[in-house]
Order: structure tokens, then sequence, then C-alpha cells
């Protein structure tokens, strides 16, 4: 299995707030790359596994994570990042990795995700009103739970409670928190995507990430490509194979793939909660422009 | 940490015990190992595990390569380099040198020494390491190989609670003719398994200071090396029932490569040869096959009584 170290080389950083739609951008990229005359498989492989996947760290470290206590493991996992891989040609394609932990630094002034040459990320956001229901099924919990969870800057995910043992665990902060870490990270070559931009006018988010990216980006084969990897054709997939990534027990991961669909679900109260938690960060990411504002936009001061 | 050149408090402070068939003196005290048959206590130790300076970067003379971030190895030798804990230098097969750091307790010492540091050695001697977990079944052995976090120590508690001896908690040692050595009969379990067992935690023993694991000691040790008969490769699936899927032809040599004990460290020493070989040989004999687990809720009775029902057919 090929190890290259995210970070350095021709390796981007994928990074969002779960259920952002870092997923289907990983689908895009899987089928622009193929260009193939069939969707690529939800389920294949796709080379490196997500920044908080712990038998990676352990493969590098050669030790177990498990066996680390927080701040130790917050250390060593920069190091892993950076670590050089095994002699590789070099590829045109870059490698896209995925991580949600929010942009941090550990206490010996180690960014969390390594200081890699050419340190590059995509940073995908959605709008907190959307991403509190599609969290909920996620979680198999409640929206008002969700948007505690959210609004929460210790929320983290796999913590010392319950189950995902096969991931590290990953701070979030809250989901405001989350976006300014990532977007206010110093050194960091980052292109900002929004899932309703890939939604409603795809053609240009997606070109838009491929040039980014160095992949081609003529208006066929992205178009191509988003076809094979749209929401119906992933959901289809999902209905026949399964998809390994879905952690819910009652919900699907590919569940409505609709950018408005929080209004039929979120009461009025719910909607105003989040907002008044998330407001500055809504207000710069366009969340209250239109018919969504709550509230008169604040004069802009960055959050 | 207590260190002496005078002879007679050095042989005072040799604990002599044993694991995985060797005989080991060591300056840092073990109490997870057995203590070694006073009658055979005569003569050299297999291994030694002593204190010492364990260079922080590899060694000096660059004979050894940077094999990852905290690793150097070169053919029998491997340097860990854990921070804020120790430095370990492993030679030989025969020797584990241990550097703490000025701030570090024994039990932190001794989770890194008893698991890559020992694995290391036990590649070193010449066997045939897989991470994962190892307990008795009739008169053969069970092997439970997967990823970190899939629940193989789980399921080995399971084992034990049900009757089944413990050979070995993530570091199993496979000899040439294809017998598992008993290693250290205890599992380690986070405490939100602790609990699902039926057990509290208070009455346990930490791993190591900070960690919300704890030690389960299994008291059935077993007294020599006995075969291996099964390797299950536990994976967590969609389905609600526990399902097993044999692995033909070279898709088990696969595996069996592919869950080795820190496989950077077979590179690093330049065991690929030796470790190929070995694979071939236990693929041949070994009932291999794939135990799926419901990854929400599932039964670890049930999940026991699935395996037991296949070992049955396929002794």
């Amino acid at each position: 299995m090929a190890e290259a170290a995210p970070g350095s080389g021709g390796t981007v950083w994928l990074a969002s707030y779960p259920k952002s739609g870092s997923t289907w951008l990983r689908m895009f990229v899987r089928n622009l790359l193929a260009d193939g005359e069939r969707p690529a498989d939800i389920n294949a492989g796709d080379g490196e596994p997500i920044a908080s996947h712990r038998p990676w760290l352990d493969g590098v470290l050669g030790i177990a994570s498990a066996d680390l206590l927080p701040a130790e493991l917050e250390r060593l996992r920069p190091r892993a990042y950076d670590w050089p891989a095994p002699s590789t040609a070099p590829s045109a394609a870059p490698s896209l990795r995925k991580i949600h932990d929010a942009y941090s630094v550990a206490d010996d002034g180690s960014p969390l995700a390594g200081r890699g040459a050419g340190r590059r990320a995509v940073y995908i956001v959605r709008n907190p009103l959307a991403v509190a229901v599609s969290y909920a099924h996620h979680r198999d919990c409640s929206v008002d739970e969700a948007i505690d969870l959210m609004a929460d800057p210790e929320h983290a995910l796999a913590g010392d409670a319950e189950g995902v043992r096969g991931q590290v665990r990953q701070r979030l902060h809250s989901w405001s928190g989350h976006v300014r870490s990532w977007t206010g990270a110093p050194g960091l070559d980052l292109h900002l995507l929004r899932y309703e931009d890939m939604a409603l006018q795809p053609g240009r988010a997606f070109r838009g990430v491929a040039r980014f990216l160095g992949l081609p980006f003529d208006v066929a084969r992205v178009a191509k490509a988003v076809r094979f990897a749209g929401f119906d054709e992933l959901a289809r997939q999902e209905t026949h194979q399964g998809f390994r990534e879905r952690v819910s027990a009652n919900s699907r991961f590919f569940r409505s793939g609709r950018v408005d669909g929080w209004r039929e679900v979120l009461t009025p109260a719910q909607v105003h909660r989040i907002v008044e938690q998330h407001a500055p960060t809504m207000a710069r990411l366009g969340y209250l422009d239109g018919p969504q504002a709550r509230r008169p936009r604040r004069a802009a001061v960055p959050a | 940490m207590p260190t002496t050149s005078d002879p007679a408090a050095a042989q005072a402070l040799r604990h002599r015990c044993q694991a995985y068939g060797l005989r080991i003196d060591s300056e840092l005290e073990l109490p997870e190992l057995a203590p070694a048959d006073p009658a055979a206590d005569d003569g050299p130790a297999d291994v030694r595990i002593v204190f010492g300076a364990v260079e922080r970067d590899g060694p000096a003379d660059g004979s050894a390569r940077a094999i990852g971030p905290i690793l150097w190895a070169r053919p029998g030798a491997l340097w860990l380099q854990v921070p804020g804990v120790a430095g370990f230098r492993v030679e030989d097969g025969e020797r584990i040198t241990v550097d703490p750091d000025p701030a570090a307790d024994e039990d932190s010492l001794r989770l890194f020494l008893l698991g890559s540091a020992l694995g290391a050695l036990l590649w070193q001697r010449g066997a045939t390491v897989l991470h994962g977990n190892a307990v008795q079944v009739g008169e053969g052995v069970l092997v439970c190989v997967g990823a970190s976090g899939a629940g193989k120590s789980t399921l080995a508690a399971g084992f034990a609670r049900r009757g089944h001896a413990l050979l070995a908690d993530d570091v199993v040692a496979l000899d040439d003719a294809g017998r598992v050595q008993p290693g250290l009969a205890r599992v380690r379990l986070w405490q939100d398994m602790v609990a699902q067992l039926g057990i509290d935690s208070a009455q346990l023993r930490r791993v190591r200071p900070g960690l919300a694991k704890y030690t389960l000691p299994v008291l059935q040790p077993v007294p020599q090396p006995l075969p291996l008969r099964w390797l299950y490769l536990l994976e967590a699936g969609e389905r609600e029932e526990p399902v097993v899927t044999p692995v033909e032809g070279l898709k088990r040599f696969a595996l069996l490569r592919a869950h080795a004990y820190r496989p950077r460290f077979v590179e690093g020493m330049g065991l690929a040869a030796q470790q190929l070989q070995a694979c071939g040989r236990i693929a041949a004999s070994v009932h291999v096959a794939r135990l799926e687990r419901p990854r929400r809720g599932g039964d670890l009775d049930a999940l026991i009584d699935r395996l037991l029902e296949d070992t049955a057919r396929h002794g």
C-alpha cells in the first residue's frame, strides 16, 4: 500500500466539518481521475485513509497510538504526516487526504496537519442549518443534540466514549471554530468551497477545485465526473452495495442531497439558535444573505 | 530509575521472569510476566533488559536507516523513540536497552517495552510475529488478527471469560513449527469494553497513568507452545449477524503477511524473505477465514459461538 505523506509533495488535505460534502468531493475527484465509461465504485479504496485512521498512524509510528496520551498523540501526528513516502515515482495527480480535525497546533508548536512542503488544502463548508439536520441523522441523535454538539468547543469525534476505535480522537471545536481554524490557518494554500455551490452551480464549483488540484478541468470531463458522482448515482450505489463509511444505524449516508431540506425539518426556535450561535461565520460565508437571513447582516468583521 | 555498578546490588535488581519460551533478566520489574521457574533458574538468561543510554535519533554512526519518524533499523537492531517516555534499543534478539525520559513512570515504560520493543526482539530471534490475540481452543490455538480498534482484545476477553486460556494479547509469536508461544496472559481494554463485560474498572489497574485503558489479568497461563490451527481476520460489517467467510489460496498467504506485527520492523531489519517463507508454511496448514462482526450492537457470546462452530468444523 502506498504511504505517501500528506502535506508534502503531491498530497492535498480535504478538510471539513462532518457532513459538509467532503465525501461527495472525493467521489467527484475519483471519477474525474478515472474518466471511465461508468461511475466509479463508492466503496473502492482510494489510497490514503483519513488522517485519523488509527492503523495507518500505528504503522508509521511503530507503536500503538491507543497507548499514547492525548497530548503525546497531538505531537506525534504531525511527524507522521510529514514523514516522507517510501520512494514512489512522483505522480501527476495529487493525493486528496480527508481530515475532520479542526486545524490546531500542538503544545510544542507543531501544526496538526504537519509542515510538509507546499501545504495545500481544500476546505469544504456547508450551511450549519443543513449540517445540523444531517449530523443528527448521522449520529442517530435529535436535532437539538446535534445543535448542542455543533456549538460545543470541546466536541470531538471518536473521543473517550464508545465505539469508533478505528480512528483517533478528532477535536472539531464548534462549527464556527472549525471554519475559523482552517480558513485562518497561517501558511496554508487553501481553496474554500461551499457545498451549496457544488449543488447549485456544479460546473463552476467543480471546475474551480479541479484547477486548484492541478487536475484536468475541461468542461466535458468535469461534467461527466459531476454526473457520475451525482447524488442520485451515489445513493443508488449505496442501496445496492452499502457504503462502508456509513455510521448511522438508521439513516443512509447519501440520505437527501438537498440544499434546503432543513427548512422542512428545523423549527423556528432551532433556526434561531443556530444563527445566534454561528452568525458571524455564517455571514462571512454568505449564509445569512437573501431569504435565509434571520437577522440583519452584520458589518463585516471576520470571525 | 535505579542503576548501579555494584555487582551484588546489580544481582539484587535483576528480575528473572519468562515469556514466549524465553528466560528474561530485567532491571525493570515486569509484574505482568510469569516468574521464571526457580528450578531452571541457573544459567544465563535468553534475553536481558537493561537501563542505559540510547541514542535519540538512531545510532550516531549512521549504521541504521530511519524507517519512520521515531524508528531506525538495520538487520539485527531497532531503535524506537517514544517522546516523553523512553528510547529503546533492541539488539540481536538478546538485549533491550531502555533509556527513560526523566519524568517517565514505570507503567509507561512497560507498555512500549512489552509491545513494540518485545515484538522487534521476537522478530530478531526468528519468530513470525503477528498483530493479534491468541486463545486456546481444545488442543490448538485460534489467532484473531485485525486492524487496531477492530475489537480483538474484547473478543479475547470474551473467550477468557468462557474458560479459554489466553496465550497472547497484541504480540503473537509463532515458531518454525507453527506453534504459538505463550506470551503475556492479560488483555488490555478501554473503559467502555470493561463495562460491557460487567466488570468494575475501579478494581483494575490502569495501563498507564492518564489513560482510561485497563489491564484485565487472565489467570489461565498456558505452560507450553501449542499449534496454530485457526486464523481469523476480524472486521466490522453491516450485517446483523456474525458471518464467517473462508479465505482460500494465495489470499491466505497475503492475509498472514498483511497482519505481521509492525511490518515496518520486518522491512527495516531485512527480514522480509524470512517472513515470506514462514507465512507460506503457515498458510498451508492453518484454517484462515474472515470474521465479520456486526458494527453496531452485536452480542459477544454469539460472536464466540459462531467462531467455535467454525473451529469445530475445521479442526
